[in-house]
């Protein structure tokens, strides 16, 4: 007879490191005291002790199971708290749900990475799993916009891509400061430079809606096909066990058949921008 | 430097035109080098030229009465931008400056207005692809102008 | 359909016996109508049979308003629930099909569940707002209940519906196959007859999926319109056999406790960042309707409404949605 899990208990993992990205986002290095995999993608319950819990993607590598990161931007009351953890203590994990990316479906493909604000999270995990099959892929090109240069997260990170074979970093933002050579604008201006087979090429978006909104439009201009375009939707997720019924987007459970959803399964469903 | 059709073949601004459409854009073409801080036109110019940035990166803007430069936005390889030569009264509503050293193709304006005038494929097809900048470029705007408004 | 019978003298003395070994729940007439409450053999005399229906729903004894859902599983008394209309008792299909998913099993429903035997009570008459026939749900159970109980004359009939309903009746020998089958005539008679009860009390009134597709073309005037009088309290979400979204809050030790929850109130969608899509009322009110006709079965095959009507009297405003849905009917044709 096997013996379900509670699903409802979280299992504990050692917050060994925090780094600081951004004054407002910071990355928690998590050491898991279960087992413990995910695809890229999908999300996990993060909770900090009788304190709550809020659903995030790891932006750590799939392929590194010992440890998991989690970048938490401080927008409310329990990242507030989280904001406020120094190593040692303990965090409480339940995951990982919902569906990720397919990186199977990406093989023999260009993959074009729209990415905007904390979106880069759940997108340095992408880069991470592609990085681990580049091998299988033609391409992988990353456009990235920040509101300011102090907003852009993971700073060696764009170096590091344009050095890896087959990998193209670009990236903007919205208002420039001092020092700021690159470029100006919103993320959609980068899409004007980028060489890619339109015939054979997959599209990520990833970011706050608006961006995702603005974003998924241009790649329907360009050419993309609806089941081209895949969507992580962030949308209040709570149980993630597709009970609970906050992330209710029309007919979709976010946390049970997303967060990572074709534009073609959406494209119906109203208010997906909300 | 001048340019023939094929060198326009490799740009995806010059896509769906003819080899003879190609080879009239050619004619009226040439390529130029810009250094870094080198103003290409400033806002009120009057315009004689459309451009397609090559290679590097610009910088779109306008400035205020007490004549500080505000930066807007970033023009990429690829786009087009001074696309006010083709319309009366020709006048520049931005300035542009290169902000990395840049080549860019210049495009007889006067002479591609008559050209349009004279053929109604060409012209169809060149004043779509104008019309489009200009959406993306207010679309791009708007998603600006938005990321501001929501804090 | 098997029935065994017993005297009623005789029922009421097993029901004292089970007490040693089972909870027992019933329906009881009180001063404000029909309610469940937990028997005693004082009591036993004057539970309530096929008299439509309790105040509170079924979900109450499977999905406690707050409950500790971490703890250890402790095996309490099995118990009986008797009483139940078929209307609960189809909402508890939805109920099993969303916590006993085959891949997240709610391990404290799932207890619950196996730990209580379920006995309906066939509906012999109907209430004001009772329109469980339009959504294709008979007032009497035939399946997911264990047995269903008829008191007709001086005899107490059980209808056997489930295996563990005959398992559990083998058990007394006085329960026997019922002699005189002209009963179960009548009791098609008293299902007959509170059926056109039903169709004569809701003429009109669209059908489940056709709701659906009326709510899915229906304009926002509609939404405020019916929406005006509604104060967010939560009633409607809190007395339905359907409704189970809930809240997890985090107590010290990593512990959780489950708390039902509701879309009408504010701030159900509400993120970190504060944007909040359900802020309107109307908003909030569609959302209701647009999830148990729309969304629901897309997602689940049993139905996410039930008609039993208790959202109509538990509404402090008196909204009553199938006036909603009579008026989208009528505007149709």
């Amino acid at each position: 007879m096997t013996i379900d899990r509670n699903i409802y208990k979280p299992f504990r993992a050692k917050l060994t490191d925090v780094i600081e990205e951004s004054p407002l986002i910071k990355t928690f290095v998590l050491v898991p005291e279960e087992e413990f995999s995910f695809n890229t993608g999908q999300f996990i319950e993060l909770s900090v002790d009788g304190i709550g819990e809020a659903p995030f993607t790891p932006s750590s590598s799939p392929v590194v199971t010992e440890k998991l990161e989690v970048t938490v931007m401080k927008t409310g009351y329990v990242t507030e708290f989280m904001h406020n953890l120094k190593p040692g203590v303990f965090m409480g994990i339940r995951g990982p749900y919902g569906r990720g990316y397919p990186v199977e479906k990406f093989f023999g493909k260009e993959v074009l990475i729209l990415g905007g604000g904390c979106g880069l999270a759940p997108i340095r995990s992408l880069l991470y799993a592609l990085e681990n099959v580049k091998d299988k892929l033609e391409k992988v090109i990353l456009c990235y916009g920040s509101k300011t240069p102090s907003d852009c997260i993971y700073k060696p990170l764009f170096t590091r891509l344009n050095k890896i074979e087959k990998f193209e970093a670009y990236r903007t933002v919205d208002k420039a400061e001092e020092g700021w050579n690159e470029s100006v604008g919103v993320v959609t201006t980068l899409l004007n430079k980028v060489k890619i087979n339109l015939k054979n090429s997959v599209a990520v978006v990833c970011g706050p809606p608006i961006m995702m909104k603005f974003g998924t439009i241009r790649l329907l201009e360009m050419g993309y096909k609806d089941d081209e375009i895949y969507l992580s939707m962030e949308k209040n997720m709570s149980c993630g066990l597709g009970k609970c019924g906050h992330c209710m987007m029309g007919e979709f459970f976010v946390c049970k058949h997303g967060p990572v959803f074709t534009y073609k399964e959406l494209k119906e469903t109203p208010d997906i921008w909300k | 430097m001048s340019l023939n059709k094929d060198d326009l073949k490799k740009i995806r601004f010059f896509d769906n035109y003819t080899e003879e459409q190609l080879s009239v854009i050619a004619g009226l073409s040439s390529i130029r080098d810009f250094q870094v801080k080198e103003i290409l036109f400033e806002q009120y110019d009057e315009l004689s030229e459309l451009f397609v940035l090559l290679e590097g990166t610009l910088s779109l803007g306008i400035s205020l009465a007490t004549e500080k430069r505000i930066h807007l936005g970033t023009i990429e390889e690829g786009q087009l931008f001074s696309w006010s030569a083709v319309f009366a009264p020709y006048i520049s509503t931005a300035w542009v400056m290169a902000i990395t050293p840049a080549k860019v193709i210049a495009i007889d304006s006067k002479k591609l207005n008559l050209k349009i005038e004279a053929d109604c494929d060409f012209g169809f097809k060149t004043m779509s692809k104008i019309a489009q900048t200009i959406s993306h470029r207010l679309s791009d705007t708007r998603f600006q102008l938005m990321n501001q408004m929501i804090i | 359909m098997q029935y065994l019978s017993i005297t009623k003298d005789e029922w009421d003395k097993t029901l004292e016996r089970l007490l040693l070994s089972y909870t027992i729940f019933a329906t009881l007439r009180n001063e404000s109508g029909i309610e469940y409450e937990l028997v005693n053999p004082s009591n036993i005399t004057r539970i309530s049979y096929n008299k439509p229906k309790p105040v509170t729903s079924l979900k109450t004894f499977f999905l406690p308003v707050r409950e500790n859902v971490t703890s250890a599983i402790s095996p309490g008394k099995r118990r009986i629930i008797m009483g139940i209309p078929n209307c609960d008792i189809a909402g508890l299909k939805l109920l099993d099909e969303i916590y006993l998913d085959k891949d997240f099993k709610d391990i404290y429903y799932r207890e619950r569940r196996e730990n209580s035997v379920l006995i309906s009570s066939d509906c012999f008459g109907v209430q004001e707002h009772c329109h469980c026939l339009t959504y294709d749900i008979k007032p009497y159970s035939t399946s997911n209940s264990d047995l269903a109980v008829i008191h007709l004359g001086d005899l107490i009939i059980l209808r056997i519906i489930t295996s563990r309903g005959k398992e559990f009746l083998s058990q007394f020998s006085l329960v026997k196959p019922m002699k005189d089958q002209s009963l179960v005539s009548e009791i098609e008679k008293e299902h007959k007859a509170t059926e056109a009860l039903l169709l004569s009390s809701n003429k009109g009134l669209p059908g489940y999926s056709e709701t659906g597709k009326l709510l899915r073309n229906a304009g926002d005037e509609i939404w405020r319109k019916y929406s005006a009088k509604c104060v967010s309290c939560g009633a409607c979400a809190t007395i339905c056999p359907t409704c189970s979204c809930f809240l997890l809050i985090d107590k010290p030790g990593f512990e959780k406790v489950k708390q039902l929850d509701a879309c009408q109130y504010p701030g159900f969608e509400r993120v970190a960042g504060g944007e909040d899509a359900l802020f309107e009322i109307h908003r909030r009110f569609r959302n209701r309707y647009m999830c148990k006709y729309v969304w629901k079965p897309e997602k689940f095959k049993p139905v996410a409404c039930t008609g039993c009507g208790r959202c109509i009297e538990a509404c402090l405003g008196r909204i009553n949605k199938n006036e909603l849905f009579l008026e989208l009917a009528l505007d149709r044709s």
